[in-house]
């Protein structure tokens, strides 16, 4: 009886390793904002939401802010690295507001499928990091370069990883930088844990990346103003939303002076 | 495995007809579930970009070093499988079956876990990485880092059907050559290995295929680099980001060489198996 109940859970398990040969893959976080404790509200509308990961503490907090201006709205975000949501919108993706890192994507968007509405809303710097004890001595943005960091930055297409690298160059240590690098992370949040876990010497993340939790468990070493690039974040409503008039609505909630004094208090500097 | 003909008449007609509708509507629907995707990823492949992509830098590096990480894990996967098979199917300890049932969890253990289980073992700042450390080894960031990860996930897979393969093994065998004076590891060598080489090699093929085709726990414990930690699973997911049409010529790689592993290896084994 033994013996059979073995072979049973062989066969089963060989079953499960065939399936898992066709593996998926999906790596985007997903998080819904509910008006309360009020799951099946009847008249409720569904905003869905593309940001940037580097948005999401700040949207967290605006979306908790305009549901309780709007309780029939749930909102729902997707966040994930800009240029991976670009190309989703650009698959068919549900969206009605996107809002993204970078101009170079959301006039990726704008091309196809189309956008309306489109105004920049913040902007946002960058700053290096690096764990506690700082294992590489990284004192400045120049020691990147020094022989054996370890460097982990967003991969090149991430606006985070691009605009890393802009700065890296323009501290004239590009070529040294880029064969520091041990991993080409999905987005900006990656590199934080890989900081956080201790296994990179060294990240660059936005400053708003930086939030109180995050602060007291690593290093922060300012890039100066002369090689630092400055990342604009624009927001628009995705042609093809069902909810253009919500849609709407919620970017103008970020673009207007509460959305702002929240961005604000996360980090982020003004559209202009 | 010992092949136990089952009779060649199934009555397959007489209870096929009696199969209700209804269930045979949803068969359908469940078929075309299992094979719309692979003949999606077929139909919407940019196929004038197919010579471009699959030449291209990253799908070559990724699918070198996919062979090189794979094969690897499913070496250590029986280096150290086949030892845990042994002692699973002939030693009686105390815990035995939770013992079982902890070697077999990589096989359901999301794998972002195991990555992140990993990390606390072996990262850096880890269980053991103090003394990692002393020796100079590191792993994430590594190739040696993706064998791990990978190694850990397809582990089960060596275990369980070396195991199967020895319970099936009659102990009169064994029993003849050691009345015959053989020492226990003659015994092993000569007689037990060589009766199970087709569930090791099973076990091993397995591995291999799920290892091939491990992305969280790789990416979660080694990064994401070409050349050093990007596996074809990984260049899929980075390429998808900016090029979702030509990603497709990436997973259309990894379907053929799931598809050549069930074909060629898993024959008779798993068709047979009802």
């Amino acid at each position: 009886m033994k013996g059979g109940t073995t072979r049973r859970v062989g066969t089963v398990a060989l079953s499960i390793a065939v399936a898992s040969l066709i593996a998926g893959v999906s790596c985007s976080s997903t998080a819904t904002s509910g008006s309360g404790g009020s799951p099946s509200t009847a008249a409720s509308t569904h905003l869905t939401v593309l940001a940037a990961s580097s948005l999401t503490q700040a949207f967290g907090q605006i979306a908790k802010d305009f549901d309780e201006a709007h309780p029939s709205a749930t909102i729902t975000f997707s966040f994930g690295p800009s240029d991976g949501l670009a190309t989703q919108i650009q698959n068919g993706v549900p969206a009605d507001v996107y809002a993204s890192a970078s101009e170079t994507w959301m006039d990726a968007v704008q091309k196809d499928p189309g956008v309306s509405g489109r105004t920049d809303f913040a902007r946002n710097r960058l700053v290096i990091i690096t764990p506690k004890d700082d294992p590489a001595g990284i004192g400045s943005i120049q020691d990147l370069g020094k022989p054996d960091v370890k460097l982990v930055l967003a991969a090149k297409d991430v606006p985070a990883g691009t605009y890393a690298r802009e700065a890296l160059a323009n501290a004239g240590i590009g070529t040294q930088a880029e064969a520091n690098v041990v991993s080409n992370e999905e987005d900006d949040q990656a590199v934080v844990q890989k900081v956080l876990l201790g296994e990179a010497d060294a990240g660059i993340v936005y400053v708003t990346d930086l939030t109180p939790d995050v602060e007291s468990q690593v290093r922060a070493v300012e890039i100066p103003k002369s090689v630092n690039v400055i990342a604009t974040y624009p927001i628009a409503v995705v042609s093809g939303s069902e909810q253009p008039a919500l849609a709407q609505d919620f970017a103008d909630y970020v673009t207007g002076e509460a959305g702002q004094q929240t961005l604000h208090r996360f980090g982020f500097l003004p559209a202009s | 495995m010992r092949s136990v003909k089952r009779p060649r008449t199934h009555p397959a007609d007489e209870t096929g007809s009696r199969t209700p509708a209804g269930i045979l509507v949803v068969a359908l629907v469940g078929f075309a579930f299992v094979l719309l995707p692979l003949v999606a990823i077929v139909a919407q492949a940019p196929w004038p970009r197919a010579e471009s992509v699959l030449t291209s830098a990253t799908t070559v590096t990724a699918l070198r070093l996919s062979l090189v990480v794979a094969t690897s894990a499913a070496i250590v996967d029986l280096v150290l499988g086949v030892p845990v098979a042994f002692v699973l199917a002939r030693n009686e300890f105390p815990g035995k079956r939770i013992a079982r049932a902890l070697v077999v969890l990589p096989l359901v253990l999301p794998p972002v876990v195991a990555g992140i289980g990993l990390l606390a073992a072996l990262g850096r700042k880890g269980l053991l990485g103090g003394v990692l450390g002393v020796l100079r080894i590191q792993l994430p960031f590594t190739t040696a880092g993706a064998v791990v990860a990978t190694a850990f996930v397809s582990f089960p897979l060596v275990v369980l059907a070396v195991e199967s393969g020895l319970r099936s093994i009659d102990p009169r065998l064994e029993g003849a050559a050691r009345a015959m004076g053989a020492r226990p590891w003659v015994v092993v060598r000569r007689v037990t290995l060589p009766l199970v080489v087709p569930q090791i090699v099973a076990g091993a093929v397995l591995a291999w295929a799920r290892a091939l085709g491990e992305f969280g726990a790789t990416l979660m414990f080694a990064g994401n680099l070409r050349g050093s930690t990007q596996t074809l699973p990984l260049a899929l997911f980075e390429v998808s980001q900016t090029d979702p049409k030509g990603a497709l010529f990436i997973a259309l790689l990894l379907v053929l060489i799931s598809v050549a592993v069930l074909v060629v290896t898993l024959r008779g084994r798993l068709l047979e198996q009802r």
